[in-house]
């Protein structure tokens, strides 16, 4: 029995040398393995970022491929676990000769994932999954981030409550695991570094997912707040939004939180009419100034029947990225590839001069911060007065970073 | 602030109750563990999300006549269930009966997925029940206390039926002792059909009416499900007042651990589901919960 798996192990080790050393393909299908949570908790992100995806692919291929080759899309379910994700990512690389792993949504099937792309030596990006460990702490130099990470989110919602002078006494809020709490240290530190006279209370951490939020409203309510930051998504949020109101949260509060469309659609009418501030990642409503913008959500629509989300933006942002990083290098042979992604500039939907840090993988992309507001032609809110907040001013420089590693070794 | 944070307690406690006295209801009687309760849970709140705008959308009526409405429904599909499945397993062990109320689990989230999709839906909450009542400084949300009433209702007439109709009777003996109940001629199959229908029926009811306070969405069922069983093993499984009761602890104790100790709120309810196993195990071993 032990000799068996040892056998066993030795054979996997020998055919992860073997793709590893192994010269890349430089003809047949260029194949992009997404390894996404079409399941589980990730199941209606992943499906828009797969069907931004599926559309780009289509779209490379139509216009002849990359580097004259076509594009191959290869889906696997990670069902939204570590363990999962990683052993899936794992098959399509020995089994599938994958040129690129992609498609992941939760922090740790990310950590999971960036894991086997470190070991296996494979290019692998996110384009939904934002923590910020996977620049930071378990940085590898095979892993790039094409969106705001989780840290550079609350930067931008600390940069736009700053500027509003009114409010004195901030309440933070967020669920409580690592990135509720990540996110809200990273909210306070830098509100307090703008506005050293604001006062920050003790925050509040309901647990992930939670569905009666109203013992932690009625809890941040008494600390009579001018706006409470909640670090919350999903179900939770749609609770907090919902039972807020019954006890005057938006009469007596603002509320800034993560909204993306997805959660805006879900809302429908069931979202105030004011006071609520949504911080997000890629609203399409912000970018239809670009006309390349206005042809992929027209082109979206026209294929879906409805509005792309902040993920499918993303998704198609990512991809097209990995396309001319590839088309720069001249080859989707990883090390010449991930050379290219740190060299080129990138014009994609969310604006341009899009590009990739070396030193941490993390994209110079923006956050969007706006007011919520019912807007003629469409059945759900969208925001008005975006404000767009550049990459740049969001990261953390390499020094932050570098001590961040250090202190995490 | 803390009389608010009371009522908080109170409502998220019946909440609980509507949830958690199907499944002990279900134990007591057939001793059946039905990991699939929140599964029909989530299901009366999907059906609630469709029938709502076919009837009456803004209005009270036509919110509890939705609610109803999906709750029948989802009975109706809890006895085809027993009907063709777990009556054949009820004298197996209970492995047997978790691996096949797990697959319900399974079989119902990938159909409810197939039906309305991944995403989050929202109900709307009927107009003349959103709002506050304002008192003082206080604002006490109308929605939760109409529910809390409801849930008030639900219970008296469960002790109505218990305690002064022939159904309750049988329902007594069999949760009592089924293998005398049985001797003397009640038909077993009739009443196991009929109390899982009825717990069935209340895991719908709560589902539609906890719909618009929150979001619809199909990993609610493993969410509903952790919270049942806790106030299940407070109250003691298959002891409807134990469920009452531990549903209240559960509810008061979380919203004033909110208040007071923050970080402590979650390990405070787990505490108490401590100290009542430990003591049951010390006290009388022979406890509602055989």
């Amino acid at each position: 029995m032990l000799m068996k798996k040892v056998a066993a192990r030795i054979v996997l080790a020998a055919a992860a040398a073997g793709v590893a050393g192994a010269a890349w393909a430089e003809d047949g299908p260029i194949k992009v393995g997404f390894v996404g949570g079409l399941t589980g908790a990730c199941a209606a992100l992943v499906e828009d970022e797969l069907n931004a995806v599926r559309m780009g692919v289509d779209e490379l291929n139509a216009a002849g491929g990359i580097l004259g080759r076509q594009v191959e899309l290869v889906v696997r379910d990670s069902q939204t676990k570590p363990d999962e994700g990683a052993k899936q990512s794992r098959e399509l690389i020995v089994g599938e000769d994958i040129d690129l792993l992609t498609g992941v949504c939760s922090s740790s099937v990310m950590l999971a994932m960036t894991a086997v792309s470190k070991e296996l030596k494979v290019p692998f990006y996110s384009a939904i999954g934002s923590t910020q460990k996977a620049n930071v702490e378990a940085y590898q130099p095979y892993f790039w981030q094409v969106q705001a990470n989780a840290t550079m989110e609350a930067v931008a919602a600390a940069e736009y409550v700053a500027k509003k002078p009114e409010w004195r006494r901030i309440v933070p809020m967020g669920f409580d695991y690592e990135w509720g709490h990540s996110s809200v240290d990273a909210f306070t530190t830098h509100l307090k570094k703008l506005r050293p006279e604001i006062e920050i209370t003790d925050p509040i951490f309901p647990k992930v997912g939670e569905a009666n939020m109203a013992p932690y409203i009625t809890a941040a309510l008494a600390k009579q707040p001018d706006a409470i930051f909640a670090a919350v998504f999903g179900g939770g949020l749609a609770s907090l939004i919902k039972q807020g109101q019954g006890y005057g949260m938006f009469e007596r509060s603002n509320l800034v939180t993560l909204l993306t469309v997805d959660a805006l659609q879900s809302m429908g009418d069931a979202m105030p009419k004011e006071r609520v501030f949504g911080v997000a990642r890629a609203p399409f409503f912000a970018i239809e100034d670009s006309e390349d913008a206005r042809a992929f959500i027209a082109h979206y629509r026209s294929k879906y029947g409805e509005y792309p989300t902040d993920w499918s933006i993303n998704g198609y942002d990512g991809l097209m990225f990995y396309a001319a990083a590839a088309e720069a290098a001249g080859s989707v042979e990883p090390d010449a590839l991930m050379k290219a992604v740190h060299e080129i500039t990138f014009d994609g939907l969310r604006g341009n001069a899009l590009k990739v840090r070396a030193f941490d993988g993390q994209m110079n992309a923006p956050s969007y911060v706006g007011e919520v507001s019912f807007e003629d032609g469409y059945d759900f809110a969208i925001m008005k007065n975006v404000e767009v907040y550049a990459g740049e001013a969001l990261m953390w420089p390499e020094e932050t970073i570098q001590a961040a590693r250090d202190a995490a070794k | 602030m803390i009389l608010v944070q009371l009522v908080n307690g109170l409502m998220e406690g019946m909440m609980l109750f509507l949830i958690a006295s199907g499944l002990t209801l279900i134990f007591g009687v057939s001793r059946i563990i039905n990991f699939a309760h929140g599964s029909l849970y989530m299901l009366g709140a999907f059906l609630t999300w469709q029938l709502v705008p076919l009837l009456a959308p803004g209005t009270v009526a036509g919110f509890f006549g939705a609610v109803l409405l999906s709750a029948v429904l989802v009975a109706v599909i809890g006895t085809i269930f027993e009907m063709l499945i777990l009556r054949r397993i009820y004298g197996a062990d209970t492995l047997m009966q978790l691996i096949i109320t797990i697959a319900l689990v399974f079989i119902l989230r990938d159909a409810v997925r197939t039906i309305w999709g991944p995403n989050s839906l929202s109900v709307p909450m009927p107009d003349a029940m959103m709002g506050a009542l304002v008192i003082g400084d206080n604002f006490f949300p109308i929605f939760p206390f109409v529910i809390f009433g409801a849930g008030l209702v639900v219970v008296l007439a469960m002790i109505l039926v218990i305690h002064f109709t022939r159904a309750g009777i049988l329902l007594r003996a069999a949760t009592d002792d089924r293998g005398m109940a049985s001797l003397l001629g009640v038909n077993e199959k009739l009443v196991f059909t009929l109390v899982f229908a009825a717990g069935c029926f209340l895991a719908g009811l709560a589902g539609g009416m906890a719909a618009p306070y929150g979001d619809v969405n199909y990993l609610l069922d493993t969410t509903v499900i952790v919270s049942a069983f806790i106030v299940c093993v407070i109250g003691g499984l298959g002891n409807l007042y134990g469920a009452l009761a531990g549903a209240m602890v559960v509810g008061v104790t979380k919203a004033m651990g909110v208040m007071f100790f923050p970080r402590l709120a979650m390990v405070l309810i787990f505490l108490i589901m401590a100290a009542v196993l430990v003591a049951r195990s010390l006290g009388r071993q022979a406890g509602p919960a055989r």
